[in-house]
Formats: structure tokens, C-alpha cells, sequence
């Protein structure tokens, strides 16, 4: 036990001697929610269109300038041919052409069958999905005002017409910040987990501390559990550190129980640092460690569901991602802090998380050698 | 009695042979040095016998208990100085010594006196609370090496010591060799200043791997016919 603690205060002397973890530890989360929201965005806030109209009739301008009433869209008016079209298409001033053929409203007045083209660049695919849902929302409105104007109907034939409305539950702004800052949450604390254990061991290795330590009679355990517990209390305070950030700058609460939420994150904590002693295990410097780390946290990210949802992914991607320990906490993050969900739901997330800390570490102790070969 | 007891210890790295086939036995209380260039196989070899490196083949008895299977045992009872420095750079001098004295569980009280004692000895008091980055190279060898022996163990390895450090530190390092072994420790020192081979009891002069020649300095010097331990050196290295 003492020697635990003595390590453990070792280790807390060593970080708070150590200006640049430190400023790391203390600056990084408070950059990287100040900066992630704001970039890694899906929201499209504007959209560049122009139009081609051959018809000139009155429909043809009302749809025309419906577009100048939205928000989303800029309108750079009326151009003369596709060519011209394309050729700013091409320069990336419009994102969106509309062109309406000849005799439009005529043939729209026969009931005859009519076609407009909408055509969207998408080199930015979703940006250019939603542009063309929107495009279809407004030229629709446009057109059943129309119909209801000037087709005469038949009173029995009314058509039915259905209004679609929308809720979007548990981000009900489609604010994709409530989706991306509680990710950062899962970076922070994977980064710290992972990262800079990996190379706190490594760089005992590199410079030989480890030697002078290792000729002792310490267990390799009580070695372990020395690095693991700082780290472990560093983890969950930038843990927390980023909850307080997440509610002053965003306005994001934890919906759900904020201690079920602090326990499971200890134990994804702990899968991270033994993940990242492991890998200290098997490099041999801190460069190598790094480019592991490095790695495993692309795949893990990317995989994770923070960027693109899981469930879109090809089925051996979601085999890979039972590996992943990021997809399963991203998985409790977003249900704990967005839904509320009461532990029930996140059960399974925790057991998988305690099984894979279990397994990690055992493994970690397993493969930190005192005696070289 | 004897300290180590070394038979047939040999070390392979692929096909690399850094330690063939060596035999000797240190007595107890008795300063063995262990001569040879760089590369010759002596870091290998107490590596090999302070448990932190596996034998190949061969066995050793270090302190009565043998480093295939005892070696948690060999650790308590002995004391290591690496070749290069490793203690923390980052911590004091005094909480170096804390840390590897709690490590080794000696208690509380007791080890802060024997700290205290330490660091008198080694004229040290005023620098206890400095970091040890901060103190020249000299002092840090006298740090590592009453580090070593703060648990009082019966055998201490010492790897090249003295290497970059200036004479007069040299001659105080010495003198707590002596001291150390007056009190019945063994102490097995590698070096390549052929000065300090001549403080040594025995020495032993290792090429390429094997142990060449073993005895007093004065036995080593009458064998080769020369006058000093350079010269044996020079002789039985250059082969």
C-alpha cells in the first residue's frame, strides 16, 4: 500500500513539474470545444443558387422568388444558358441551378406532364442533399399555390393534400453541436486515457528510469496500479472539467444521472489506460507509441458514430466495431447526456466496457516485462 | 563464503554472443572489478545477475538464490547503478530517495534518518529539496549510488560509475566504495579507468565476451610481466 501511494504521489509530482502536460491537459479541451462545433459541421447555412429560365411566364418568377424569401439561399438571379451555368459552377460560386423549360406554366395549365432541373454540385454531398430537399420543398409549395389558383377543380377531386411536419427528438434544433460537443467529451477522455499514459511509460523506457525501477523488488502490478490511479483522477477531472465547459459555453445539462454517467466514463477510463500501457509494452520508444496511438484512434474515431452513424456503416465495419470501446461509450454518451437514459438502456455499453477494461488490463500486466529476453 | 557464484552464464542476441560461456565467484565483502571495452559483454553480464536480463544459458547465484527462479529474492538483496543515469530528473534529490527507499519498505522514521545520513555523508544537505536535473553529473553518481544502498543491501552492481565525472568526484566515489564495503558489502564494479582497477581486490578482464584473465591486480601484473593494469589491458585486449 505505501508503495502505491508513493508512486502515486511520484507520478502527481512529476505532472504538476511538468509545465507543458499540464498546460496540454488544461488548454487542449478548452481549444478543442471552441474550435470542434464550429468546423465539424453539418449545418448548411447557405446555398448558393441560380437559374435558368426559359419560360418567363408568371410561375417561373414566383418560384424564383420564393428562393429570395429563404434564409439558406442566395440567389444570383437569372442566367442566359447551362454554359454559363456550369461555368460558375465550375468556380464554385453556385451550388445549385434550377432551370424551367419553355412553355412551363402553359403545359402546367394543360395538365400536361413537366419537367424542371435541378442540378447540384456534390463534390459536398450533404450539402448538396439538403440543397436539393429544400429546393424540392420551395419550388413544391410554389406549384400547389399555383394549382390551387389557377386549376379549376373539380369539387369531388379535391386532392388530398398532406402536411408533412417535423420534430427531431433529442436534438430538437438539428443543432449538430449537441451532437458533436458531447463527442469531444469522448476524444478528451480518450486522449487522455490512451495517449499520455502510452507515453508516460515509454518515455521511463526511453530514458531508462524504468531500469532503476524494475531492479526493485516491486510487483509489476503495484507498478501498473501506481501510473494507472494519477491518471485514472486526471481523467475524470478533465472528464468533468469538460462537463462544466460543455454547460457554460453550449448550454448542454446531462439529461440523464450525472454519477451513473461519471462511473462508466471511469471505466472507459480505465479500458484507455490499459490500452495505452499496453501499447507502452510492445514499443519501444515514444515515437512508436505514438504512431500506435495515433492509429487506433483514427479507426476508433471514424468508427465510433461520431462523424457518421453507425448504423449506415457496411455490416464487417460493425463487426470491427464490437472491438471498438469508443463506439460503445459514444454510444452511453449520447444516450446519458442527450436522451436521459436511465441505466437500463446503457447496460449493455457497461458490461461490454467492463469486460474489455478486464481483459485489457490483465493483458497490460501480462505483457510489461521486469526481465528482458 | 561467496556473494555470486557464476557458472557457465552465456548470452545470445540472434547470432550475437555477448556473454560466452563465463565462471567466476565473488567473495564476500570483496571489490570485483570487471575490466573490458566497450562492448565486451559487462553490462550484459550484470544485467544477468541483478535479474534484469535472462540468461541464455548458464546459471549465477547471486546472494545465495539463483537468477533463473529467485530472482524477487536477488532484488531485495541487492543494489543497482545503472550505466546511465536513471534516477528522476524530475524529482528531488530527496524525494528520489524516498521513492526507492519506500519502494524497498523500509520504514517510515528509519528511512528518513538513514536519508538524512546519506545525504550528510555525501555533503549533500543543501541540496536535498533541489531538483535533481538541476545538480552537476558528479553529485548525481553520488546520488545514485547512495540510492543503491539506502535498503542496505549485501551486494551492490555498479556499471561504469565513474564515467564522465572528473577526478577529484572519482576519488570521492571511491572512498565510498571502501566505505561501503568496510561495513561486509560486495560490491562488483565495472569500469574502463584502468586506475581504479588497481583499487579493485580482484579484477577480471573481459574481450569479446569472455572472461580472459582473473586475479589480483598484482597477480595480474606479475602473469603478464608488466607494471601497471593498463599494460594487461592493452596486452590482453588488443589480441
Amino acid at each position: 500500500m505505501r508503495t502505491i501511494l508513493i508512486l502515486i504521489k511520484k507520478e502527481f509530482l512529476q505532472v504538476f513539474r511538468n509545465p507543458l502536460l499540464l498546460s496540454i491537459l488544461i488548454v487542449a479541451p478548452m481549444v478543442q470545444f471552441m474550435i470542434f462545433p464550429f468546423c465539424a459541421d453539418y449545418e448548411i447555412k447557405v446555398l448558393d443558387i441560380a437559374f435558368i429560365d426559359n419560360d418567363h411566364s408568371k410561375i417561373s418568377h414566383d418560384i424564383i422568388h420564393s428562393f429570395d424569401a429563404s434564409d439558406i439561399f442566395v440567389s444570383h438571379g437569372n442566367l442566359a444558358n447551362k454554359q454559363e451555368a456550369e461555368e460558375m459552377m465550375k468556380h464554385d460560386k453556385i451550388d445549385i441551378v434550377i432551370e424551367i423549360p419553355n412553355h412551363f406554366e402553359q403545359q402546367l395549365l394543360n395538365r400536361e406532364k413537366t419537367n424542371i432541373a435541378i442540378t447540384a454540385n456534390a463534390i459536398n454531398t450533404t450539402k448538396a442533399g439538403i440543397g436539393v430537399g429544400y429546393t424540392q420543398e420551395i419550388i413544391g409549395t410554389c406549384l400547389q399555390d399555383f394549382s390551387m389558383q389557377h386549376i379549376v377543380v373539380d369539387p369531388n377531386q379535391i386532392p388530398a393534400s398532406v402536411n408533412l411536419s417535423y420534430i427531431y427528438w433529442y436534438n430538437e434544433q438539428m443543432n449538430y453541436q449537441n451532437l458533436i460537443v458531447p463527442g469531444i467529451l469522448v476524444i478528451l477522455v480518450t486522449l487522455i486515457g490512451c495517449y499520455v499514459t502510452a507515453l508516460n511509460l515509454v518515455r521511463e523506457k526511453e530514458i531508462g528510469t524504468i531500469e532503476q525501477v524494475n531492479v526493485t523488488p516491486i510487483r509489476r502490478w503495484q507498478f501498473l496500479i501506481g501510473k494507472m490511479i494519477p491518471f485514472w483522477i486526471l481523467g475524470m477531472a478533465e472528464f468533468i472539467l469538460g462537463l462544466v465547459i460543455m454547460k457554460l459555453m453550449f448550454g448542454i445539462n446531462v439529461q440523464g444521472s450525472i454519477p451513473m454517467l461519471l462511473g462508466i466514463t471511469s471505466i472507459y477510463l480505465l479500458v484507455m489506460l490499459g490500452l495505452g500501457f499496453f501499447i507502452s509494452a510492445v514499443s519501444e520508444n515514444q515515437l512508436q507509441a505514438m504512431f500506435i496511438v495515433l492509429f487506433l484512434f483514427i479507426v476508433f474515431v471514424l468508427l465510433s458514430g461520431l462523424f457518421t452513424p453507425t448504423e449506415g456503416m457496411p455490416q464487417w465495419a460493425r463487426y470491427i466495431n464490437y472491438l471498438n470501446p469508443m463506439s460503445f461509450y459514444m454510444e452511453v454518451i449520447k444516450k446519458v447526456v442527450l436522451k436521459g437514459s436511465e441505466f437500463v438502456s446503457v447496460q449493455r455499453e457497461t458490461i461490454v466496457l467492463s469486460v474489455m477494461a478486464v481483459i485489457v488490463n490483465v493483458g497490460a500486466i501480462l505483457s510489461y516485462q521486469d526481465r528482458t529476453k | 563464503m561467496n556473494s555470486i557464484e557464476v557458472e557457465h552464464l552465456t548470452k545470445k542476441f540472434g547470432d550475437f554472443i555477448a556473454v560466452d560461456d563465463i565462471s567466476f565467484q565473488v567473495r564476500e565483502g570483496e571489490i570485483f572489478g570487471f575490466l573490458g571495452a566497450n562492448g565486451a559483454g559487462k553490462t550484459t553480464a550484470i544485467k544477468m545477475m541483478s535479474g534484469l536480463l535472462r540468461p541464455t544459458s548458464g546459471t549465477a547465484v547471486v546472494a545465495g538464490y539463483d537468477v533463473l527462479t529467485q530472482s524477487k529474492f536477488i532484488k531485495r538483496n541487492i543494489g543497482y547503478m545503472s550505466q546511465r543515469f536513471s534516477l528522476y530528473n524530475d524529482l528531488t534529490v530527496f524525494e528520489n530517495m524516498q521513492l526507492f527507499g519506500t519502494i524497498y519498505k523500509i520504514p517510515r522514521r528509519e528511512l528518513k534518518n538513514r536519508i538524512m545520513q546519506s545525504l550528510e555523508q555525501l555533503d549533500m544537505t543543501k541540496q536535498a529539496n533541489l531538483l535533481v536535473s538541476s545538480i552537476p553529473l558528479g553529485w548525481k553518481q553520488k546520488l545514485a549510488f547512495a540510492t543503491a544502498i539506502l535498503h542496505k543491501p549485501k551486494i551492490v552492481f555498479l556499471d561504469e560509475p565513474t564515467s564522465g565525472v572528473d577526478p577529484i568526484v572519482r576519488r570521492e566515489f571511491w572512498n565510498l566504495i571502501y566505505q561501503t564495503a568496510s561495513t561486509g558489502v560486495t560490491i562488483l564494479v565495472t569500469t574502463h579507468y584502468m586506475d581504479e582497477a588497481e583499487y579493485c581486490h580482484r579484477v577480471s578482464i573481459m574481450a569479446d565476451g569472455k572472461i580472459r584473465l582473473l586475479g589480483t591486480p598484482e597477480e595480474l601484473k606479475r602473469q603478464v610481466g608488466v607494471n601497471t593494469i593498463n599494460d594487461v589491458f592493452v596486452a590482453y585486449v588488443k589480441h
